[in-house]
């Protein structure tokens, strides 16, 4: 069995493009959430989103697919910084190439002919001439980055919603353990910043509508909490095995040593109000990892800002870190200030547990003033919170009940 | 990159098919030299390609099948498929009642996501604004208030394996992969090396896709990935897989021992062995092929997907 350590981490967020302005804002508490200006949403309940707002360098053929589906840009180039990191011109031809993404973008005004929605004249108007993409498939990211990079042995696109992206990564990690494949670059890009997206988690009741409260207003763990807000982003790692990172010198970032994956089997719009389900992929995590929960010293929540969420991941959490163990790690709620993620999140956020594990920082909750009932955890709401210890734990809870936890270690040089 | 193992067995096998509603009835039109039915796609009625046929689904109920009349609000075409199926597998292997639902996975593709388009047409409709164009600001101020609350549930790729997962109590771990072949072939040699590892006791393993869908239809024509004569069809399939000894000792029946899976890169053009029958399912023609399989004498399977990946996979008899 191998050793795995992530030696490339390429990330585009609402608070930063590329690793080290997306950590800054971590460790400032810099919010990404703002009005939404990708579209006319003044008559939407839901105003607010996390958007991407740095221009990307993208070859021709990525910019013509990105202008249509953002978060395809995004993913390709996370892994142009992922890869430029680790050192890599190419995908080597043993690499698992593995990206998560939730949904389509769908472009309500492409079925639209002459003031009246009409398939068939939109469809024939497509099939003559005047090309009109119908659909972008989830794959489109994946398979651009493998003709732009070379090929790998495998290319696969997970659609495990808000878990999509971490378990991406637990699966590249299982593999290059394992020694299935001598690599694996994964990770998780997203973008429902459109009028659907929006609209369609708004008639959910997912998103909070304090559209006067800007940037604080998603808020993990609060007492005031009333709904998660959107965004958008990628990120992208590579993992290798630590011997060969090592021996060729490579900057390891940190070992990732644990995953568990669960499924609730609940409910498709609520958790598991047990907590079941969120206890047994962290517990599951620690035991793959080979470690007590005495040894993690911090958590990355999953931390969404919606009520039930948020207060069963507390609960699950205070159960696996029982024994008033949980009072003790110190958790962030990065949400707070990156909005959600969706498929994109889990990496996201790897790459804010790295930044934990590199400069020994945890990225305080600025949103959160008062704990909500049933919220209690070692919340971190102050600025330059020091790091001390080995192991972190992030959560990932998807939408439709599928969990997935990760554990990765300090590296220590 | 391939798995050996001779102790992984399949012991359920579930399918809805253009060739029938159930795993017996596909398996045995199928024997028979069977072909799907075929109908036109009224949406694309007027254009250049009205008189394009699809293949057709036969009759089944599935509120009785599904056994959960509530849940089915919440079900795309693709979701009703997949939990029939699922239910078929599940049930016949009994694993509810052999395993516990921490230590049973589930493993499965999703094809290309679309929307009904009749579901839409009233949120878009009051969507336009006088000039004819689609306007944003009358979608929130009309548009959205008459959509289904449920619509992100019928568009999102990972809600038909989360309902199943709610419907047969499965709690283990779970991957799920989209849009074509080579991702449902992913799932399958998941569930076998899940199965084979010991991670899991049991692995429900399949996928479902509606290719029918007339906005689908409209983008496999445009990326050419039909080939001449080929039409697109509906479809689900699902497999247990479990270890056989469990299977011995239980007194299950057992299909098939799985020797070997392998998913490979290719250079060379989509192959799908169904599609002259039944039509190209795309997502769930590797879990219909391998079910098929089960109880045909075509031992040795082969399937190449659009997204030019090459899925083997050699069964043989158990003893």
């Amino acid at each position: 069995m191998n050793r795995v350590a992530i030696t490339g981490y390429g990330v585009v967020s609402p608070i930063g493009t590329g690793c080290r302005p997306f950590w800054h804002s971590l460790r400032t508490g810099q919010s990404g959430i703002k009005g939404i200006s990708r579209f006319d949403c003044a008559t939407f309940n839901v105003q607010l989103a996390a958007q991407v707002n740095d221009e990307l360098s993208l070859p021709a053929t990525v910019a013509d697919i990105a202008a249509e589906d953002p978060k395809v840009g995004f993913a390709y180039a996370a892994a142009r910084e992922a890869l430029a990191q680790a050192k890599l011109d190419q995908l080597p031809t043993d690499t698992l190439l593995h990206l998560g993404v939730s949904l389509e973008t769908f472009d309500l005004h492409k079925v639209i002919h002459k003031g009246r929605v009409d398939f068939a004249a939109v469809a024939q108007r497509s099939l003559t001439g005047q090309r009109v993409r119908f659909q972008v498939p989830l794959d489109t990211a994946p398979t651009l980055i493998g003709e732009s990079f070379g090929r790998p042995a495998r290319t696969l696109t997970n659609c495990s919603a808000c878990a999509a992206g971490a378990q991406a990564i637990g699966h590249g990690f299982r593999n290059v353990r394992a020694g299935r494949f001598g690599s694996a670059v994964c990770g998780g890009f997203d973008s429902l910043v459109n009028p659907l997206g929006i609209g369609g988690f708004e008639l959910l009741g997912a998103l909070t509508t304090d559209n006067d409260r800007g940037g604080g207003a998603c808020r993990p763990f609060d007492a005031s909490r009333n709904g998660t807000v959107l965004g958008e982003g990628a990120a992208v790692m590579v993992l290798e095995p630590m011997a060969r990172a090592v021996a060729q010198h490579k900057h390891v970032l940190a070992e990732i040593c644990g995953y568990g994956s669960s499924l609730d089997a609940h409910s498709l719009s609520a958790p598991d109000p047990t907590g079941n389900g969120a206890t047994r992929a962290m517990r599951a995590a620690l035991d793959d990892a080979g470690i007590t929960p005495q040894q993690i010293s911090h958590i990355n929540t999953h931390g969404t800002g919606t009520h039930l969420n948020d207060q069963i991941e507390a609960m699950a959490i205070r159960e696996v870190f029982g024994n008033g163990l949980w009072e003790e790690i110190p958790v962030s709620a990065t949400k707070s200030i990156t909005g959600h993620l969706i498929a994109a999140a889990g990496a996201v956020e790897v790459g804010a547990c790295l930044l934990v594990l590199n400069e020994g920082v945890i990225p305080h909750n600025p949103s959160l003033n008062r704990i909500g009932r049933g919220c209690e955890l070692a919340h971190v709401t102050g600025r330059n919170t020091t790091f001390e210890g080995e192991y972190v734990m992030t959560n990932s809870f998807g939408f439709g009940g599928q969990n997935c936890s990760l554990v990765l270690r300090k590296y220590d040089r | 990159m391939s798995v050996r193992t001779g102790h992984v067995v399949v012991t359920g096998r579930g399918m809805l098919t253009p060739l029938g509603a159930t795993a017996r009835a596909s398996t045995d039109a199928w024997q028979k030299g069977g072909r799907a039915t075929r109908h036109t796609l009224s949406e694309l009625s007027g254009t250049s390609i009205s008189d394009a046929e699809v293949a057709s689904l036969p009759e089944f109920n599935a509120s009785a099948r599904i056994g959960n009349r509530r849940m089915l609000k919440f079900m795309s075409d693709a979701s009703v498929l997949g939990c029939i199926a699922a239910k078929e597998a599940s049930a016949e292997a009994m694993i509810s009642k052999r395993f516990r639902p921490e230590r049973i996975g589930l493993y499965a593709g999703a094809g290309l996501a679309a929307a009904n388009v009749d579901e839409v047409r009233e949120m878009i409709q009051a969507s336009i604004d006088e000039d004819g164009e689609f306007s944003c600001r009358l979608l929130g101020e009309s548009g959205l208030r008459v959509a289904s609350p449920l619509l992100s549930f019928k568009i999102l790729p990972n809600i038909p394996a989360c309902l199943i997962s709610i419907l047969e109590c499965i709690r283990g771990p779970s991957l799920l992969f989209t849009p074509w072949e080579g991702q449902t072939a992913a799932a399958l040699l998941e569930a076998w090396q899940a199965v084979d590892d010991g991670e899991v006791d049991c692995a429900l393993a399949g996928a479902s896709d509606n290719a029918t869908h007339p906005a689908t239809y409209i983008h496999l024509k445009q990326a050419r990935l039909l080939q001449d004569g080929e039409i697109p069809a509906p479809g689900a399939a699902y497999l247990v897989f479990e270890r056989e000894e469990t299977a011995v000792r239980d007194g299950q029946h057992i299909y098939a021992r799985i020797r070997r899976m392998e998913l490979s890169q290719t250079d060379l053009g989509a192959f799908d062995p169904l599609a002259e029958r039944m039509g190209r399912s795309f997502a769930a023609a590797p879990a219909i092929l391998m079910a098929l399989a089960c109880e045909t004498q075509e031992k040795e399977i082969m399937i190449r997907g659009v997204d030019r990946q090459e899925f083997r996979a050699v069964l043989e008899e158990p003893e």
